[in-house]
């Protein structure tokens, strides 16, 4: 896990005892990991009265860092090895290091449901309606005689935080079971997929 | 024994012989064990070879014997040097299918384990992580949104729901790194104080600075993701270009940060000076210089403004001209202003002429211009004409000055020829000593600056080939240091990699066991060595002296027969010692022959045991009977196969 310069210096300062002792450092790891987490900004966060003593840029620095290096923990993915060789690189002694890797732990799905939010997704299927009709003549045409379907998909949309639509369309049975065989191919190439 | 079986057995499982559970040894084995067992390592040792043959041992006796032989042909076409026929297979015999069997099974091709050594590189890895992902997510059941639990939330909701939208983030610069040893030469703060305060009290927690706080990780990474590759820029940069400027890398940016400020200038000062000849363009053109007064001093806009072509002369001239004549229209327009009932069209009329005549007369005053600057030209050039003309005149009237003068001289010396012609010839000699000491002087002056000037020279070049010496070897050691690097990453991921396949792997088979009985077996070995050693020396020794011995008591009993029976003539006491001693050393010499032949006797027994041995392993009976049975069968088959045909 390859961090910036920047950030390594914040998570020095971190490391640093005469900083930030034991309980400070507790109280700000907790800090960081609600910041990323509430759902609302908040200015205040960084308002505790542990953090009074400290210089304020120093602090704002330090939150900058121990934030990225979150977030890039969470995105690569970082087991425990990988993340306890990057903390000792900058200087983190082993108490520090499990407090900072055990509230990752907890926080670990809410941040990787944090970070698999950003993106892009087309629309789910969730149900199918399908009604059969049959037209016998028109306007134009004295006798048609043919049968159609009229469909309708009802989708889960992501964008609108998971309402439902109705996708509405009408084909013939040849094109009816043209879609149903292209299904069936992704479907297949979706088995295949498992046995590389 | 148990353990080859065992193996065996096991070998010969997995190329797909099917052995039943209960058959523990090769004694076991029947003809069509045997005969599938072959045949189905034949195919996987070499399918071109194994193809032909059939696993399963037909019921006709003669068509067994012919599988029997074309099996035999192929191990022998495969390097069995072991005897081998038909008999080998339909009438068997532990140690000869137990030594067929190892060679084949030694023979099969070793598992793709090569194949599998070589680690799988990073797409194969993703490709199979991938790949268990879907399974694990296929396996689970799809369930309708009303009814999904939390757990499937993750794998079976719609994904995605914003966009990556990222906002800079304003970082407070914190450089100070805490620490018992402070930063040398390095004053960081020179910040402006006010940014400071603002950085301390106002500056809103990176989390909350951007306007969505959906937007937040998204920011966070970018700005992070732009550090990095910034770093890695200016890495790749100093380690190429950099290095070899020989700069420090502060003077590398200070010059570079020159270079390119230069080059925006040239292009902001092109742009300024083309711009197109509408009178519009004024008021971008001057934009343009204040912008371009910003980055450099005035002298670089004294420039523009002297070196202004022509086009801008005019420019100005009709820009200074305009704001009268503009005045002049206003006091016009002012004035024209009270009658105001006149009508719109008049109006636009004499706008109209106004407008005309206006544009005659910028059009006569840039002619005239063009005139005056036509002559201006002109003149300034015969000027260039004249002023040179005029220090031609000069140099050479200066010449003549100089030859006047010598030919006054001349003049004024004539009268009194020689004596001036004497004290110049010695003038003239003394100026050449002159000349010649002073060369001399000269040239005591300047060896030894040459010596200097080369001695600095040769140590300004070693120098430089030291630089450059160094500047590869720093090169060399950048390079070592990224291979090393990447090597040491390569191997901790194979490392990972490997770890979580072993952990995969199964464990029916112990392999340590196996290591661990091998090398039992292999110190048995030594030792039973060792010892057999100590057995062949000691024989040996014990042979020396049974040799020696037996020649002692020859030449012994030689010399006491020659004394004995030299006496004997004379006495008969010592006659009849001599027959006892002829009798002694004759039954002595029985006796000894005795116990050499019960020795050959013994190891002719224990030869012939271990023959029994082997011959009761063939199991030749129940063979001869089988073989008497068969050959019955042959005989049948013969004459049915006869009589058919007699008949037909």
């Amino acid at each position: 896990m390859e961090l910036s310069e920047s950030v390594q210096k914040g998570l020095q300062s971190l490391a640093d005892a005469t900083f930030f002792d034991m309980k400070t450092f507790s109280v700000f790891i907790e800090v960081a990991f609600r910041s990323l987490l509430s759902a609302h900004a908040d200015r205040s966060v960084l308002d505790q009265p542990e953090f009074k003593r400290l210089d304020q840029k120093l602090l704002k620095h330090c939150h900058t860092a121990a934030t990225t290096c979150i977030l890039e923990g969470v995105k690569q993915n970082a087991d425990k090895s990988t993340i306890s060789a990057c903390l000792e690189d900058v200087g983190f002694d082993a108490e520090r290091t499990e407090v900072f890797y055990t509230t990752y732990q907890k926080c670990r799905s809410d941040l990787e449901t944090l970070l698999s939010s950003l993106g892009r997704c087309p629309p789910h299927i969730n149900d199918v309606s399908w009604r059969l009709e049959y037209c016998i003549k028109n306007g134009h045409v004295h006798k048609v005689n043919e049968p159609s379907y009229l469909i309708s998909l009802n989708v889960e949309n992501a964008n609108n935080g998971g309402s439902s639509e109705d996708l509405h369309f009408s084909c013939t049975m040849e094109q009816l079971q043209d879609l149903v065989g292209k299904m069936k191919d992704a479907a297949k190439s979706l088995e295949k997929a498992t046995q590389l | 024994m148990d353990e080859v079986d065992k193996i065996l057995i096991h070998s010969l499982r997995q190329t797909g012989t099917d052995v039943g559970k209960d058959v523990q040894s090769v004694k076991h084995f029947t003809s069509e064990l045997i005969v599938e067992a072959v045949v189905r390592c034949l195919r996987v040792i070499d399918p071109a070879l194994g193809s032909g043959l059939c696993p399963s041992l037909p019921p006709g006796m003669s068509a067994r014997f012919r599988v029997g032989m074309s099996l035999a042909q192929a191990c022998q076409d495969l390097g069995y040097k072991g005897e081998i026929g038909y008999q080998t297979f339909l009438y068997s015999n532990e140690p000869e299918i137990r030594s067929l069997l190892m060679f084949l099974v030694e023979k099969l091709p070793r598992e793709s384990a090569e194949a599998s050594d070589q680690p799988a590189g990073k797409s194969a890895l993703l490709q199979k992580s991938i790949a268990a992902q879907i399974k694990a997510q296929l396996a689970l059941p799809w369930l309708s949104p009303s009814c999904r639990l939390p757990l499937l939330c993750k794998t079976q909701n719609p994904g995605p729901s914003h966009s990556f939208h990222s906002q800079t983030l304003s970082l407070p610069h914190c450089l100070k790194v805490p620490g018992k040893r402070q930063l040398k030469g390095k004053p960081q703060n020179t910040q402006d104080p006010q940014e400071n305060d603002y950085h301390r009290d106002f500056l809103p927690p990176v989390t909350a600075q951007p306007s969505q706080h959906a937007s937040v990780p998204a920011s966070l990474l970018e700005q992070h993701a732009g550090e990095l590759s910034a770093a890695q820029e200016w890495e790749n940069e100093w380690n190429s270009q950099g290095l070899l400027s020989r700069l420090t890398p502060e003077e590398y940016r200070s010059r570079k940060r020159a270079r390119l400020q230069k080059r925006i200038e040239e292009q902001l000062r092109t742009a300024a000076q083309t711009r197109p000849d509408t009178l519009g363009a004024h008021g971008s053109g001057s934009d343009l210089t204040e912008l371009l007064q910003s980055f450099g001093g005035s002298p670089l806009i004294g420039d523009i403004l002297a070196k202004g072509t022509r086009f801008t002369h005019t420019e100005k001239f009709t820009f200074t001209e305009e704001p009268e004549k503009a005045a002049k229209q206003m006091a016009a327009a002012a004035n024209s202003l009270p009658s105001s009932h006149q009508s719109e069209e008049d109006l636009q009329a004499r706008q109209q002429e106004e407008l005309a005549s206006l544009q005659q007369q910028l059009q006569q005053l840039s002619l005239s211009l063009e005139e005056v600057g036509g002559d201006m030209r002109q003149l300034t050039v015969s000027i260039h004409q004249v002023s040179d003309e005029l220090k031609q005149k000069e140099l050479s009237n200066t010449e003549e000055e100089d030859s006047v003068r010598v030919k006054k001289q001349t003049i004024y010396l004539l009268p009194d020829g020689e004596n001036n012609l004497a004290k110049l010839q010695a003038l003239v000699e003394g100026s050449a000593e002159r000349v010649v000491n002073l060369a001399a002087q000269w040239e005591k002056h300047r060896a030894p600056l040459i010596d200097e000037h080369r001695r600095l020279k040769e140590l300004c070049s070693n120098q430089a080939m030291e630089s450059s010496r160094k500047l590869s070897e720093i090169k060399e050691l950048h390079e070592k240091i990224s291979q090393s690097a990447e090597e040491a990453k390569k191997k901790e991921g194979l490392y990972k990699q490997l770890i979580t396949e072993f952990e995969n792997l199964p464990k029916d088979i112990s392999r340590s066991a196996y290591t661990a009985r091998i090398l039992e077996i292999v110190g048995n070995i030594r030792k039973q060595k060792e010892e057999i050693t100590k057995i062949l020396s000691d024989t040996k020794e014990l042979q020396k002296e049974i040799n020696s011995l037996t020649g002692k008591l020859d030449r012994t009993f030689a010399v006491t027969d020659e004394l004995v029976f030299k006496d004997a003539k004379k006495d008969e006491s010592v006659r009849k010692s001599y027959k006892y001693l002829a009798a002694l050393h004759e039954n002595c010499t029985q006796l000894i022959q005795t116990i050499e032949d019960t020795g050959t006797i013994m190891r002719e027994i224990r030869d012939l045991e271990e023959q029994i041995e082997t011959e009761n392993g063939k199991k030749t009976v129940s063979n001869l009977e089988k073989i008497l049975e068969d050959y019955k069968a042959i005989r049948q088959e013969n004459s049915a196969l006869a009589a058919k045909i007699r008949e037909a």
